[in-house]
This record gives structure tokens, C-alpha cells and sequence, in this order.
């Protein structure tokens, strides 16, 4: 034994993962297929080349989040054929038209109902759901809660920029306090949900969360989340720059991506006394939140309840 | 950094405690964190202790997380600012990782004060060729090495800033460093703000109140069962990157070859967010007039990969060309990078 530690041992997380990185380094990689150009990374396979560029407006972070789900999914998957995306409305939603596997673009706050019914229909693929924050927690809040109720083995991935982004800037449940929307001109008087640990109340066996700056910590916890088996939820931060980054003076695509480091902001402020982006008046603050995988924990997935896959529970 | 770099060459007006003839000194942590304060204060303890103080940091990355560096050096007279690997006498570190990551500094029976707070940077390179990073076990890291949870130890202490916690590690540092408590204090009263000047006080008490702890790790770095020639365990330091050189060898049928990074930017995908722009630590890229991204000085990219990893639009690889093809492959309209080049937004 080298090692005191005070108080605490440091988060596993990264040990972790570079084991699991190790261990998926021997799968095969992703075999090279047309439409890409010369020497274009693994994930750049697995887009639907006709559909690009996307319809997402400059610095949009969603685009992150899109490349890290590729990113990810080329480390282990040789095809997405048996893969199918299924998303509601939203531009978060929107970035499944632009990945190249079966995928389902369903009504608004509809997404997980549709994945019930493709999941329990074909349980042989590997169901992902793609929502936002207003798709996943207003509109389709009950589909959510329900679906990690019933412990259904399907990822679902909430792309939370903290605003209604497709629509014009609106007020979402996720809104932090304090930050202007085009429905909330006076600065949000509402609670957030914390969206993770409402799946995790609500049943879901699998509960993490990620931001899209941190992208090859959110490759990591997405692997696992598609590995896991029953109801696995991954909430992603991402920017909406148009909006929330516009209406809140929170700077262009770069600044919001450093405010996601939100702690490294403050203490530059504190400490050196430098101007930045804190000492815009009455700038929201975003929260400090917790990182990384939540939650994880096995119980009988709706599939083995109702026998349609082997009972492994 | 005027007020505790450089030396006049004179000797010292006071003679610094027989007991403590010189020392070395590492600070890291990543970019934000306070590593350059915390290394500024400890020098400022120093300097009034009448040493000569040299200081050394690299902080090229620092905004973006990235790793920061500080070493100090202190004795009667110091020439050079760089602190050898394996001759530290204390590393602090803001961060684990790169605490581990900065061990091969330590000295055979040096003690590191090591925070386990975890800030792995955007793009921690997990698959970046041979370069995937490795850590020791918690059961492999070498005697002397205490790990300290700064922000429990620090409390409510560093409720309001949490970047105050890392001052729990000056407390801790104190104990193994000869000088009054006054003498601390005075160099914080100096050197932080109003502001965060309580917490940081109180914070720094904590840590010294782990004097036990402290003094444990101290002498089982004395006794540990290695030897003094063996050195410290080795863990992969920076400088080992193979593309610290800007390069990498790739052995194709056993030949080796020089490998150079080369950003392809799909020009009809960019949207100009200037994304990649504000993150390239080498300041490789630029928008052209018609806000595209170019990847303008070629030279100076080292194959990080974080333009790639944030660009919203997917519209950049990193490819790793071999040396003579280099031409080749960068840009079709060569007039557009030379112009770019000259004339950056
Ligand atoms: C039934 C129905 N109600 C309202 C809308 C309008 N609508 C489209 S997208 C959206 C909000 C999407 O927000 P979010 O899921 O957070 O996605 P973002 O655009 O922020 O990524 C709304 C209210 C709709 N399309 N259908
Ligand atoms: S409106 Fe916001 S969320 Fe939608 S594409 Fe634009 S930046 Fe992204
Ligand atoms: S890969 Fe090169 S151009 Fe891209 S961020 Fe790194 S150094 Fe800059
Ligand atoms: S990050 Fe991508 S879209 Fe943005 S300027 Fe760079 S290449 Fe263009
Ligand atoms: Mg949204």
C-alpha cells in the first residue's frame, strides 16, 4: 500500500473507462465505407452524406453531441444496420435524420412510444432514442417517466440546452433560474427539473450525465449506456448558441463551451480579477452539477417480463 | 510576474534556516484552478524567507483546461528555473491526474500532496495512437504520495468559491516547509483577492491542521522500502508524448516513418463558428473572409485532435500524413491557406 487517501478516494470514472477503452480496442474497427472522403475519421462512415451539412445553426452544440454518438458507435459497431434512432421534434431530435442506421423521426414528446413499440416488435436491435429537453421533459415528461418505470431496455439520450430551441427560445423545464427566454423576459422564477434524477426515481437502471464539451467523457458513458440492459438514460448539456447563448449574452459557440467548465470561469474572475463572462450583469450562473454515471443498477427489463428475451435478471 | 521571477544575482540579505538549504518545488493542476496564485504566494513566502527564488510555468493550454505547470526553485542562489525530473523535493497538485502524471518529478523520498479532484480536459486523448494515456492503480502509486480531498477537508471553507479548496494543499505544504504561519498568512493577505481572502484563510488552517497526515506521508517517502537509485515509479511524463515533436513514427513494413498531422476541413460544411479557432491551443486555424475555417499554420499543429472533437459541423479530420506526402495533402487551393495565413480575423 503507496497510497493515503483523505476524506475520499478520487472518482473512478477515468480508471474505468480507459479499462473499458482497453478492452474495446481489440473490437474490430469500423470498416470504411463510401461517401466519405479520403482519410475521414471512423464516424464520418456512418453519416448520411446527402443529408450534409446540417440544418443546425453555427456552434450549436447538439453537432457535438451528434459527432460523439458517432464517435462512439464506430469504436464498436461495424454497421448501424441493426441499429435504429428514433427521435421526437426539436433540433436535438432533428440529428438523427443525419445518422446512417434505421431511423424513426416521430411527433413531438412522442419518441419513447414509438421506441416501446419498435423495441418490444424487434427486440433483436438496439433501440436509441434522441430527445431535448423540451421534447423529452414538457410535452413527453410522462412517456419518460413511464418508460423508465417499465425498465425497457432502450438508451435515451436527452440533449438538454436548457431551452425550446426549435421554436424560437421559449422556456423549458430546464431552464436554470435566473435566464432570460423569449417566455420568461423578466429572468425564470422556476425550478428546474434535474432531469437524471427524475429517471432515477422514476425506475430507470441506468442514469448519467454528460456535456458536450467533455466529449470523449460522454463517448464513454454512452458505451456503457448501450451495453446496459433495461432503461438507460444519458442527459447531455449541450449549447443552444441562437437562443439561450443570444438571449442571455453568453457569447458565441467557444464561450459557451467554456462556461460548461462553469467552476474554471468563477475562479479566473475570483482570483484574478480579470474581466469575463461573470461579470456580465445578472448573468445566470449555470449550476454546478454532477458528472458521470449517476446510477446503475439490474432489474428485470419489460422484454424478460413479458418473455420475449431470455430472463438474465 | 515581476514581483517573485527572476534573481539580481545578489546574495540574499537573510540567511535562510540552516535546516532548509534549497529545495524544488512543483506545482500542477489544469487551467483555472489557481496553480500560478498558489505558486506565486509559495514564492512570495520564500523571497521574504530571503532566499533567491526562481519560477518557471507553462501554461499554453491553461484556458482550456489544459494542463499548467509551475516549478520553483529556491536557495541560497539559483541558476537554473527548471526542476529536473526525479529532484523534487514537493509536488502539489491541483489535480489527479495530473499529479500522477507529474510524479516522475518527484525525488526518491519527496513528498506530493496530491488533490483527487478530477478535471480530465475536453479531449483527454484516450485513444490518441501510442499516446493513450496511463495511470497507476491506486495500489501502485509510490510511497509518499498523499491524497487529499480538498474539498471535504476545506468544508464550507470553500463554499462560496470552490476553487478555494486547493488552498487546503499550502496548509498541508506549510507543514513540511520551515516557515512561521504568520509568514503564509502575510503571503495570502498579499496575494488574493478581498474577496475570496477569508475562505482562503480558513481553507489554508485545514490543510495545516493535516499535519499528521502530512507528516506520515513524509516519513514513509523517508523509509519506503526502495531505493534511493531506483527512483521514483515511472509514470509517462509529457515530455515522453511520442508527438511531442509535432510528429509520430509509424512502422509500415517495419520501416519507420514520419507521420505529420494534417486538419482536412470540409469548407462546404463549416459554418464559421469559430470553434475550432478559439480552441486550438497552437492557434492553427483561422477564418477566411468568407468565415471558413483554414487551417492556415500547419506547422504548428500537433495532432490534438480538439478542433475535430468540438466542431459542431463535423466538418474536420485529423489525419496523420507521412512526411513527404505532406504537400499533397494540404489544401486543393493553396492561395486560400497563404492568404488566410496573412491576413488572420
Ligand atoms: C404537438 C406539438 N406541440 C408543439 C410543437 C412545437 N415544437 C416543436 S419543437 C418544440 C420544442 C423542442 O424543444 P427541445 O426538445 O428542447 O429541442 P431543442 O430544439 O431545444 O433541441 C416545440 C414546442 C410541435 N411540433 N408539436
Ligand atoms: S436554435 Fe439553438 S438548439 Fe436549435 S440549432 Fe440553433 S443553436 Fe441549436
Ligand atoms: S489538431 Fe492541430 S489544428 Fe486541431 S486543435 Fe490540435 S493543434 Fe490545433
Ligand atoms: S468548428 Fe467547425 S464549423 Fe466551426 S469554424 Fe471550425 S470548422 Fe467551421
Ligand atoms: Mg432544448
Amino acid at each position: 500500500m503507496g497510497l493515503d487517501v483523505v476524506s475520499r478516494t478520487p472518482a473512478d470514472v477515468s480508471q474505468d473507462g480507459a479499462v473499458a477503452l482497453e478492452a474495446r480496442a481489440d473490437h474490430a474497427p469500423a470498416r470504411a465505407r463510401g461517401g466519405a472522403w479520403e482519410g475521414a475519421s471512423a464516424e464520418k462512415h456512418f453519416l448520411r452524406y446527402g443529408m450534409m451539412p446540417h440544418m443546425l445553426c453555427p456552434g450549436c452544440g447538439h453537432g457535438i453531441v451528434l459527432d460523439s454518438m458517432l464517435r462512439a458507435l464506430a469504436r464498436s459497431y461495424e454497421t448501424l444496420d441493426d441499429v435504429a434512432f428514433v427521435a421526437g421534434i426539436g433540433c436535438s431530435s432533428r440529428v438523427v435524420g443525419y445518422v446512417d442506421a434505421c431511423t424513426l423521426h416521430t411527433t413531438h414528446g412522442r419518441p419513447l412510444t414509438f421506441a416501446t413499440g419498435l423495441k418490444l416488435a424487434r427486440p433483436d436491435l438496439e433501440v436509441v432514442v434522441v430527445t431535448g429537453d423540451g421534447d423529452g421533459l414538457s410535452i413527453g415528461g410522462n412517456h419518460l417517466i413511464h418508460a423508465a418505470r417499465r425498465n425497457i431496455d432502450l438508451t435515451c439520450v436527452l440533449f438538454n440546452n436548457e431551452i425550446y430551441g426549435m421554436t424560437g427560445g421559449q422556456l423549458a423545464p430546464t431552464t436554470i433560474p435566473g435566464a432570460y427566454t423569449s417566455t420568461s423576459p423578466m429572468g425564470n422564477h422556476e425550478r428546474p427539473f434535474d432531469a437524471a434524477r427524475l429517471v432515477e426515481a422514476a425506475g430507470g437502471t441506468f442514469v448519467a450525465r454528460a456535456q458536450s464539451f467533455r466529449t470523449r467523457d460522454f463517448e464513454e458513458i454512452f458505451l456503457r449506456a448501450l451495453d446496459h440492459k433495461g432503461f438507460s438514460f444519458v442527459e447531455v448539456m449541450t449549447d443552444c448558441t441562437e437562443y439561450f447563448g443570444r438571449t442571455n449574452r453568453l457569447g458565441n459557440g467557444a464561450d459557451l463551451l467554456f462556461s460548461q467548465a462553469r467552476a474554471d470561469v468563477a475562479i479566473e474572475a475570483d482570483l484574478a480579477g480579470r474581466p469575463t463572462l461573470q461579470e456580465v450583469p445578472a448573468r445566470p450562473v449555470r449550476p454546478v452539477m454532477e458528472m458521470g454515471v449517476l446510477h446503475e443498477s439490474r432489474r428485470q427489463t419489460l422484454e424478460e417480463a413479458m418473455g420475449l428475451v431470455e430472463d438474465g435478471s | 510576474m515581476s514581483r517573485v521571477n527572476g534573481s539580481n544575482g545578489k546574495v540574499p540579505a537573510r540567511t535562510p534556516p540552516a535546516r532548509l538549504e534549497a529545495g524544488n518545488l512543483v506545482v500542477v493542476g489544469v487551467g483555472g484552478q489557481g496553480v500560478i496564485l498558489a505558486s506565486n504566494l509559495v514564492s512570495q513566502v520564500l523571497l521574504d524567507a530571503g532566499y533567491d527564488v526562481k519560477k518557471s510555468e507553462v501554461h499554453g493550454m491553461s484556458q482550456r483546461g489544459g494542463t499548467v505547470v509551475s516549478h520553483v526553485r529556491f536557495g541560497p542562489e539559483v541558476h537554473s528555473v527548471m526542476v529536473e525530473p526525479g529532484s523534487a523535493d514537493w509536488i502539489v497538485a491541483f489535480e489527479w491526474e495530473e499529479g500522477l502524471r507529474s510524479l516522475s518529478y518527484l525525488k526518491p523520498n519527496g513528498v506530493a500532496l496530491v488533490s483527487t479532484e478530477r478535471r480530465i480536459p475536453p479531449a483527454a486523448m484516450l485513444d490518441h495512437r501510442d499516446q493513450s494515456l496511463k495511470y497507476p492503480a491506486l495500489g501502485e502509486v509510490p510511497f509518499g504520495v498523499l491524497a487529499l480531498d480538498t474539498f471535504a477537508v476545506a468544508g464550507d471553507a470553500a463554499a462560496a468559491v470552490p476553487a478555494v479548496a486547493q488552498t487546503v494543499l499550502l496548509g498541508a505544504l506549510s507543514v513540511l516547509l520551515p516557515f512561521p504561519v504568520e509568514a503564509w498568512q502575510a503571503s495570502i493577505n498579499a496575494w488574493v483577492p478581498r474577496k475570496a481572502l477569508t475562505g482562503n484563510l480558513r481553507a489554508f488552517e485545514r490543510g495545516r491542521a493535516l499535519a499528521p497526515e502530512v507528516r506520515a506521508a513524509e516519513v514513509a517517502a523517508r523509509t519506503a522500502a526502495r531505493t534511493v537509485e531506483s527512483g521514483p515509479e515511472v509514470v509517462p511524463s509529457a515530455s515522453a508524448s511520442p508527438v511531442a515533436h509535432n510528429g509520430a513514427k509509424r512502422s509500415r513494413d517495419g520501416v519507420a516513418e514520419h507521420l505529420l498531422p494534417v486538419v482536412r476541413i470540409e469548407r462546404s460544411w463549416c459554418k464559421g463558428c469559430d470553434i475550432c479557432v478559439a480552441m486550438c491551443p497552437e492557434k492553427c486555424l483561422v477564418l477566411d473572409e468568407l468565415d471558413v475555417a483554414v487551417f492556415a499554420r500547419p506547422e504548428r499543429c500537433t495532432g490534438c485532435q480538439l478542433c475535430a472533437l468540438l466542431c459542431p459541423d463535423l466538418a474536420m479530420d485529423v489525419l496523420w500524413v507521412p512526411a513527404g506526402d505532406l504537400t499533397g495533402w494540404l489544401f486543393a487551393n493553396e492561395e486560400d491557406r497563404v492568404r488566410a495565413a496573412a491576413d488572420p480575423r
